[in-house]
């Protein structure tokens, strides 16, 4: 009696285990429709829900892979690139097929970019790099590269990665001199260097009060730092002169050693914005003109 | 996780309704699956969608939204989901300590004493021990020292899940007991004698030297235009004026640093507290 309710229980498990996989798949398919709905009603929130089910029901790798592209696109819609990069990670040790895993490799290395880790984006471009040599394999990685290098202001090797994006074009070819001198002579040669040095702005204003800040280019406030340290220090000699010894230190060298300190800091703090400010504009007239590259190869 | 989703495979069998007890058993292990990933949002987007049919199912979802929101850290949220958990549930009480703990996190001492009261407990059960526990750790955090000895007379350390925070929670009783509030008038009254030092009483020392160092300043400059020009000079009048205002300042000064050291004590104390309240749940319960 044991024996055959043994066998009537393997029965049932060997029975029942592909039934619920293949019920699993067929709920996969209906939601990646249903999340498919979801996405171009632009409802997306509910549709990464929906594809991650996709992802979990499915035993599928492909359906696996393009619900997780789709995730991604998901969550890029609605700004999480942190998260869709992390989703997409998953997907990298895909064994399928190479136009999959290619576009795994892109997206990866753009929701990287998007979520500001440039380095990160590079990598993954690097391995996108090393899986394929085409690069109409996957468009829009070239323009990609160039964005993630302009991030990481490397002007000279944006310019080499420039030859070798117009020189795999085949419309690229024709156009490749003339973009890129007009790279070099308009935005290489330009290239906002040298930029403000937040140390020596520090060291100018030590040895000269105001100077600092009039190097980091903001001459008002140096003028009206100096002037203070002047004031101060006129305050206390006056003071000291007239027989109010305590009050000359109090209020005359008190204010002074603030101005002298506090011009200091701000000459070094005035550097760095400036320096982050120029690069940023800089970094945004590189930007457009390599998407006006991209828009004249792809039109 | 596994035993969560055996009991709502079980009792869904014989429930009826819109929602089958196929579905909502797969329902919830993709809510288990999507709060396993940490994608707390969405898990509390779907429980919220399903409508249960069922005190069985009620009670599932009351748990899992109660514990995704605990997990957000929107305690308040939490208890009032774990709370509504019923007594046939197999989570009831995990629901009910949860649900107390979090109150009292809120600063709900009072309802957390409340709803630990209500819980159903055996005699000399871990759960009695447990809630014996807990509602000496509210008692302490309402500085009810009373209660709190009453309750303390059930710390037995015979259960290894809270008995390292028995003896947790009688130092922290000892803390408070030998660390009344200081008194905030005595801080003003003593940095009006010398300034700064209602400062020091407070317990802020660097504070009260600072305080001390600029009133003196400001006393030396005074005096410096006294000797200088005289009682009747208006730079005098300005200047002694200015230092009698922040004179005054730092009584008022140190009378609200005494304030503030007691609420730092306090609430440092109250975290303490609650850790220690939290541990044995977790070792208890997870």
């Amino acid at each position: 009696m044991k024996l055959i309710s043994a066998f009537c229980s393997i029965c049932i498990f060997l029975c029942v285990t592909p039934l619920t996989e293949a019920n699993d798949s067929r709920d996969a398919a209906k939601w990646m429709t249903r999340a498919d709905s979801l996405s171009g009603e632009a409802v997306w929130f509910e549709a990464a829900i929906a594809y991650e089910r996709v992802y979990y029901l499915s035993d599928d790798p492909v359906l696996r892979v393009k619900a997780n592209l789709a995730k991604a696109d998901a969550l890029k819609q609605l700004g999480e690139y942190s998260r869709a990069a992390d989703d997409l990670q998953r997907s990298l040790v895909f064994p399928g097929n190479d136009s999959l895993r290619l576009e795994v490799l892109f997206q990866l290395s753009l929701c990287t970019y998007l979520d500001g880790d440039y380095s990160g984006a590079l990598s993954f471009m690097g391995q996108l790099r090393h899986t394929t040599d085409s690069a109409t394999a996957c468009p829009g990685s070239d323009l990609l590269e160039g964005l993630v290098l302009s991030a990481q202001h490397r002007w000279e090797e944006l310019r080499e990665h420039l030859e070798n994006w117009l020189g795999q074009h085949p419309r690229g070819r024709l156009l490749k001199d003339s973009l890129v001198r007009y790279y070099a002579e308009n935005y290489l040669a330009g290239a906002p260097d040298p930029l403000p040095d937040p140390d020596r702005a520090r060291l100018m204003s030590t040895l000269l009060p105001g100077s600092g800040q009039v190097y980091a280019g903001s001459a008002g406030w140096g003028v009206l730092n100096a002037f203070s340290q002047l004031a101060s220090l006129g305050a206390f000699a006056l003071m000291a002169y007239n027989g109010y010894y305590f009050a000359s230190v109090i209020a005359g060298l008190g204010p002074f050693q603030a101005f002298y300190f506090g011009g200091i800091r701000q000459a070094g703090e005035f550097a760095e914005q400036n320096r982050n400010s120029r690069l940023e504009s800089f970094r945004a007239a590189v930007d457009i003109f390599l998407l006006e590259v991209s828009d004249q190869l792809d039109s | 996780m596994l035993f969560v989703l055996l009991f709502m495979a079980k009792p869904c069998s014989a429930s009826s309704g819109d929602l089958t007890d196929e579905d909502f058993s797969k329902e919830t292990r993709f809510i288990l699956y999507l709060m396993g990933r940490g994608d707390l949002d969405e898990s509390l987007f779907l429980i919220d969608r399903l409508e249960p049919s069922g005190m069985h199912q009620a009670d599932s979802l009351s748990y899992l939204g109660g514990w995704v929101l605990y997990m957000q850290q929107r305690l308040e949220e939490s208890a009032s989901r774990l709370l509504n958990v019923s007594e046939t549930s197999p989570f009831y009480h995990k629901s009910r300590f949860f649900g107390a703990y979090n109150l009292a996190h809120t600063g709900n001492t009072s309802q957390a004493s409340a709803e630990l009261s209500a819980i159903r407990v055996g005699g000399g059960s871990m759960h009695e021990a447990m809630r014996d526990f807990q509602m000496g750790g509210v008692a302490l955090l309402e500085r009810d020292f009373g209660t709190y000895e009453h309750y303390q007379q059930g710390f037995s350390g015979s259960y290894h899940v809270m008995a390292r925070e028995e003896s947790q929670m009688r130092l922290h009783y000892d803390k408070l007991r030998d660390n009344p509030p200081r008194s905030a008038f005595v801080g003003g009254l003593l940095s009006a004698a010398v300034p700064g030092l209602g400062r020091v009483y407070a317990g802020k020392a660097p504070e009260g030297i600072v305080s001390f160092l600029y009133v003196a300043a400001m006393g030396l400059v005074s005096y410096d235009i006294y000797r200088g020009r005289g009682a009747q000079s208006p730079c005098f009048v300005i200047s002694a004026t200015t230092t009698g205002i922040f004179y005054i300042g730092n009584i008022a000064g140190s009378a609200a640093a005494v304030r503030r050291s007691n609420e730092e004590f306090r609430h440092e104390i109250n975290q303490r507290i609650l850790f220690d309240m939290h541990i044995p749940l977790r070792n208890a319960f997870n």
